[in-house]
């Protein structure tokens, strides 16, 4: 908890050497985890953090400096660290705090906290059980973990801000193995919701098929060939490959230094008529919602690219004073350890009017990549590398046999004109998104798109 | 409350609440770090952080919580933690609080000097970069990234048995990532300096190399698909071990997820092979004293001559194995719970350089860079597939650039197929360490 008094104390002392403006952000946060291996319960965590970050700006610079001491004396010494590296600045007005209640557009019906240990390894048991009647899956790893943050936001413009977030997920890796090699399948669902997101969001049954069915098919598929080939990429966490290749690039984080592919492309062609790619916060309940950013803005719907055409970038406080443009509520961090940045949120790919069926059956020889793994990216190049976890060549327009180890790798800005198709069932995915500002939670998602032309790499 | 007497009131409440062995894990810190973009400076953080957490016997079994929040509350909260994570844990094998070894090793992992540098000092060296790396050629745009990072760092392990345990250590480093554009090309470079004495930061090393590969880069492009005879260089061999280091883990092959289970005293790679673990090394980013339980460390090859001679253990993996730990007990973080890593991780040097390797190799590939590390490769399988950049040889020398190709194979393959380790041993910026290394023939994709 920050008092106003507090608040104000802090801020006067953070910007005494002459910063132009100063913020302090407090957190307090409970997490439980609890994890399972085959079938047996193996570790219960439960970790609180606690502190806090003041930043101060001079202009384009900004300075951050945190601790875990909270008290009066531990905030005012992490205000005048930060105060210190200020040289030369012009000096901030200071606004009066007025508190500013934050409008919930994501309610929580059952608080994790105040649900029993007990009913979350009943969760974790039931998808354990359905692993069972698989008998190539060797080993099955299930883990819950839950998250309360609590945060208070105070700075010089007068704002005085605070949220509570509440996250669930679940956790299903199968391991499929032939005594000689093992492969994976996985499935991890979960949003800003609370307990309650067992009855209609998460099915760990469902989980359990879909970890299990994925490890068994690619324990038995051959290698994927290596090539250039058309490539269908499905929804849900494909989107992951704009996530990646483009959602990265459009940050200001990328932007403002000019180590971005898509740098003073605002207004020009830079995908395929057909792409239209969205970053939204707004979503009730989803994984990488918001009420407030991290810097006590209220979060927004944001259109990046509309039919093609680049319309915003992601922009935080600091890179919107290098830019000259103003911030787009997405400025987000891990917690208290990090200065927050500009950051993706739920970002996915619009749906588009074409026919799923239609999409493979007249893309002749190629590969469907009906369930991406992970993937980076490196923003001033754009090229990017994303595995591919479940995937089937299609020979024909057919769907063949499944392959394994197949990756995707290209580079974002080539990639986005080539898209040729787009299909109408958009579904999102989770993930956790690490950049400069720490670990966020993501979503990411699309319809099934095909790129008329990639380089997939296998053996 | 002070740290002192939060720890003893903690340990004391705890044995008062039924904890029949307890242990407390301290970790503290101090950070400064600052990066600059386009000449000027971009981000600026400093920190000082602590965090603790409690281990304890409740009921037979162990639970684990932890706080960054240090006050009476944060008491309750860690004993209950703890108490209701032994209670639901099913982990039937016996589990302990350490005792104590009868001596450690003494090391020097700290400098007090260090620690007295000031922070102007830090951004003129940071600064100093770019402005170096615009100098060597007009070609070279700006730095991407540019870092400079001081960091010390205090472990305490405390315990009801009387055990009492205190290790020290600072670092201080600095990297860059050169931009080289011409025309419509654009490739990048790293650099990176790091040591324990501010006065050995190298910043015409992290600029020379970083501009060197930047430039060199700029004219790559992919080779056409198929099987090359491949060098990985010292640079980015790390990173490739780094990934696979877990099937290393007592841990890892007693839960099934290691295909080395069982396979001590067997070969599981070529004879010019030998793997060290060693938490003494002078200057290793993960050198200690003693590890996350206590245990007093020792080095020891993972794998000597090709053949596989222990897993990694702590005092739990150890106890099932029916052996002795070997002292590489780990916890990502204070409040992480105790699984198995190693420590300074590398293949022990041979005799011969790259250039030697490469002549030996005559036609080619070696590979200076993979990335997608963490998407592209499988640990528990082996398998890797990863996009990669590099230059061919030809004649035994140093020819094109190349790059946006992927490499793919198998770890435990590769590990049978080295033909030859060089000399030129590098810890690239992280505890995992390797010689450049030829490993045969690679599967590539490229144009």
């Amino acid at each position: 908890m920050l008092s106003e008094q507090l608040a104000a104390k802090v801020l006067a002392e953070a910007v005494k050497t002459g910063g132009d403006f100063a913020e302090i952000f407090l957190e307090d946060r409970l997490n439980h985890s609890l994890s399972m291996l085959s079938g047996k319960v193996e570790t219960v965590n439960s970790l609180r953090l606690h502190g806090a970050g003041v930043r101060v700006f001079s202009g384009t610079q900004g300075i951050y400096v945190y601790t875990n001491d909270t008290t009066e004396a531990g905030l005012i010494a992490c205000a005048r660290r930060a105060a210190g590296a200020i040289l030369d600045g012009k000096g901030a007005q200071v606004h009066p705090l007025s508190w500013q209640d934050t409008k919930n557009i994501h309610p929580i019906l059952l608080r994790p906290d105040q649900v029993k240990s007990a009913r979350k390894v009943e969760k974790m048991r039931a998808a354990q059980a359905a692993l069972k009647q698989y008998d190539e899956i060797a080993q099955a790893a299930v883990s819950y973990s839950d998250s309360l943050q609590r945060v208070w936001i105070a700075n010089t413009e007068g704002l005085f801000t605070g949220d509570t977030r509440v996250y669930t997920r679940f956790f299903v890796n199968a391991i499929a193995s032939n005594g000689t090699e093992n492969q994976t399948g996985s499935a991890s669902p979960g949003a800003m919701q609370g307990f309650e997101i067992f009855d209609h969001r998460i099915d760990p049954e469902a989980c359990a098929h879909k970890a299990a069915r994925q490890a068994i098919t690619m324990l038995h598929a051959p290698l994927c060939p290596a090539g250039v080939m058309p490539v269908v990429i499905d929804n849900g966490f494909g989107g992951v490959i704009f996530h990646e290749a483009c959602g990265h690039s459009l940050e200001a984080t990328s932007v403002a230094p000019g180590n971005s592919e898509f740098c003073g492309k605002l207004g020009r062609k830079v995908a395929s008529d057909k792409v239209t790619a969205i970053d939204d916060g707004t979503l009730p309940n989803e994984w990488g919602s918001l009420n407030i950013d991290d810097e006590g803005t209220p979060t927004t719907r944001l259109v990046l690219i509309e039919n093609g055409i680049l319309k915003n970038y992601m922009i935080d406080k600091l890179n919107a004073r290098k830019m000259g443009m103003p911030i787009t509520g997405s400025s987000r961090r891990q917690g208290y350890m990090y200065a927050p940045t500009s950051r993706m949120r739920n970002t996915y790919i619009a749906a588009g009017n074409d026919d799923e069926a239609e999409i493979i059956s007249s893309m002749g020889d190629g590969l469907y990549a009906k369930a991406m793994g992970g993937g980076s990216v490196e923003p001033s190049t754009g090229k990017f590398n994303f595995s591919v976890q479940e995937g089937y060549l299609v020979k024909d327009g057919k769907i063949a046999h499944p392959v394994r180890g197949a990756s995707l790798i290209g580079r974002g800005s080539e990639i986005l004109p080539l898209i040729d198709r787009v299909g109408k069932d958009m579904q999102m995915a989770q993930g956790m998104c690490g950049s400069q500002s720490g670990s966020v939670p993501t979503n990411v998602g699309q319809p099934m798109i095909r790129v008329s032309s990639m380089t997939v790499g296998g053996r | 409350m002070t740290t002192e007497q939060f720890i003893h009131q903690l340990l004391d409440t705890a044995k008062k609440r039924g904890l029949s062995e307890a242990e407390i894990y301290l970790s503290s810190g101090d950070s400064f770090r600052a990066m600059s973009q386009q000449g000027a400076l971009s981000n600026y953080t400093v920190n000082s952080t602590r965090g603790l957490s409690l281990r304890g016997i409740y009921n037979g079994k162990m639970g684990y919580a932890a706080t960054e929040a240090f006050d009476e509350e944060a008491i309750d909260m860690l004993i209950s933690g703890v108490m209701e994570s032994a209670l639901l844990t099913e982990d039937d094998s016996f589990q302990q609080i350490y005792q104590g070894d009868e001596h450690y090793p003494e090391m020097d992992c700290y400098n007090p000097e260090l620690d007295k540098v000031e922070e102007k000092r830090k951004i003129d060296f940071l600064l100093s970069l770019e402005p170096m790396a615009k100098a060597k050629d007009p070609r070279i745009v700006q730095l991407s990234y540019n870092v400079i990072s001081t960091s010390s760092g205090q472990v305490r392990i405390v315990n009801t048995h009387g055990l009492d345990l205190e290790a020290k250590d600072n670092i201080a480093y600095a990297y860059a990532s050169a931009v080289a554009k011409e025309g419509e090309r654009v490739a990048t470079g790293m650099g990176m300096t790091i040591s324990r004495d501010f006065d050995k930061l190298d910043a015409e090393k992290v600029v020379n190399d970083a501009t060197e590969e930047a430039l060199f880069m700029l004219a790559a492009e992919p080779v056409p698909s198929g099987t090359y005879r491949c060098i990985i260089e010292n640079r980015c061999m790390p990173d490739l071990l780094s990934v696979f280091s877990g099937v290393f883990s007592a841990e890892n092959a007693q839960k099934g997820l290691s295909l080395l289970a069982g396979k001590e005293g067997e070969m599981i790679a070529s004879s010019a092979v030998t793997l060290m673990d060693d938490p003494l090394m002078q200057d290793g980013l993960t050198s200690q004293p003693f590890d996350a339980e206590g245990v007093a460390c020792f080095p020891k090859a993972v794998i000597e001559n090709g053949t596989f001679t222990t897993l990694l253990h702590n005092l739990k993996t150890a106890r099932k194995a029916g052996c002795k730990s070997t002292g590489n007990a780990a916890k990502s973080g204070f409040a992480g719970t105790v699984r198995v890593s190693p420590t300074n991780f590398y293949f022990r040097p041979g005799e011969k350089s790259l250039a030697e390797l490469m002549d030996d190799m005559q036609d080619g590939l070696v590979i200076t860079e993979v990335s997608g590390l963490h998407a592209g490769a499988n640990a528990i399988s082996g398998d890797f597939s990863l996009i990669a950049q590099g230059y061919t040889v030809k004649g035994g020398k140093k020819e094109k650039a190349v790059d946006r190709i992927t490499v793919a194979g198998n770890f435990f393959q590769l590990l049978k197929n080295i033909r030859a380790v060089g000399g030129d041993l590098l810890f690239p910026g992280s505890s995992t360490g390797s010689p450049s290394v030829d490993i045969g023939e690679i599967a590539v994709a490229g144009k």
